[in-house]
């Protein structure tokens, strides 16, 4: 079976046309999934941090995930908001909260420098601790965030300082 | 010539078609909705997951039950799949964030496509929970165990606002009545 020029010609235009364009379909489909992998794993990460209630409704491309706020999330904000209310340089983004852009409130949350700042204002603001006293960003960090007290002195330092009410005592 | 090369392309494509059907057809027979279920956790990032119950809804349409997220799993999930030419595939998913400590029984409510559903966790001594609404409806709601308890329901009538739940242990004694509110305006 013996094929002309011409066929043979057609051929390799037809199979590089395929080729380029499969090519061309794969390449986008693999940066589409890495794109969609990774706005999941923030999605995912904000759902746990914030204890949002999502609903996503699809997870290919283009995806579709709305998030919403829980009592957890609220107390969250509150914890945030009652030191910004006194600290002003912890920026507290309530354009974003009301726009529920919540990847956009955790970024404000990220400058560990000034929760560092701000921590240290505290300890030196409040009559509890003892001269040399002091704490990370960490502790800031996760009082708003998980409510811990993870550093000698933060608990009485916030009581002190009327950002957490006074314990009830038996 | 030519008529030659069409009918063997022409050929190859159509056996090509028909085997890849085939195969689709018999991967999709038999293609456990365990496995499925996984592959879909792996690609929502949801891990780690743990499955409470698996409802179908017909033969092609079924609900997971699930919460997530090591290693509180406060995250409480439903997710529907429906079984296409591709097998079992994501339709949609819901998962709220329900803190389970100091309560005998919790529940949200939320509409997954066609359907509305009632569900939430509940202390580990309840055996069987009653529901009785305002208006008189009683209804018995499944319930699956994983790292901690959920209890649901598929609710094929109108939904309702508020119920009275009693909650038995196993040896059918009434261990306790709680009145629930579902907000029926969620997630709006």
């Amino acid at each position: 079976m013996k094929l002309s020029l011409k066929y043979k010609v057609l051929m390799i235009v037809i199979l590089s046309v395929f080729t380029a364009f499969s090519l061309y379909y794969f390449v986008t489909k693999l940066q589409q999934e890495q794109a969609v992998t990774e706005a999941l794993i923030d999605y995912r990460n904000i759902t746990r941090e914030y204890g949002l209630d999502a609903v996503y409704k699809s997870k290919e491309y283009p995806i579709e995930v709305e998030l919403y706020p829980t009592a957890h999330t609220e107390a969250i904000l509150e914890r945030w908001k009652a030191i910004s209310e006194r600290y002003p340089e912890l920026d507290y983004p309530k354009a974003a909260i009301e726009a529920e852009d919540w990847l956009t409130v955790e970024e404000s949350l990220e400058d560990t420098d000034v929760l560092k700042e701000v921590v240290d204002q505290m300890y030196e603001d409040s009559t509890i601790p003892p001269e040399g006293a002091g704490a990370s960003f960490t502790t800031l960090f996760n009082y708003i965030k998980y409510h811990q007290y993870d550093t000698q002195y933060i608990e009485e330092v916030l009581i002190d300082l009327g950002i957490e009410p006074l314990k009830e005592t038996d | 010539m030519k008529k030659r090369i069409t009918v063997i392309i022409v050929t190859v494509i159509a056996l090509l078609t028909i085997v890849s059907y085939l195969m689709f057809q018999w991967l999709n027979d038999n293609q456990d909705i365990e496995e499925a279920i996984e592959q879909e956790f792996r690609t929502l990032r949801q891990y780690v997951e743990d499955v409470y119950a698996i409802e179908y809804l017909d033969d092609d349409r079924a609900l997971v039950f699930y919460s997530w997220d090591f290693p509180v799993f406060y995250n409480f999930g439903v997710m529907e799949l429906e079984k296409t030419w591709r097998g079992w595939q994501f339709v949609e998913s819901i998962s709220n964030r329900i803190e389970v400590e100091n309560a005998w029984v919790k529940g949200v409510y939320a509409e997954i496509t066609d359907y509305v559903i009632l569900r939430g966790p509940m202390w580990a001594g309840i055996d069987e929970i009653e529901i009785i609404t305002d208006d008189g409806r009683e209804y018995r709601p499944e319930i699956g165990r994983a790292e901690w308890q959920m209890w649901y329901l598929i609710l094929e009538d109108e939904p309702f606002e508020e119920a009275t739940f009693i909650l038995y242990d196993s040896d059918g004694e009434v261990l306790r009545e709680e009145v629930l509110q579902f907000d029926l305006n969620w997630p709006e």
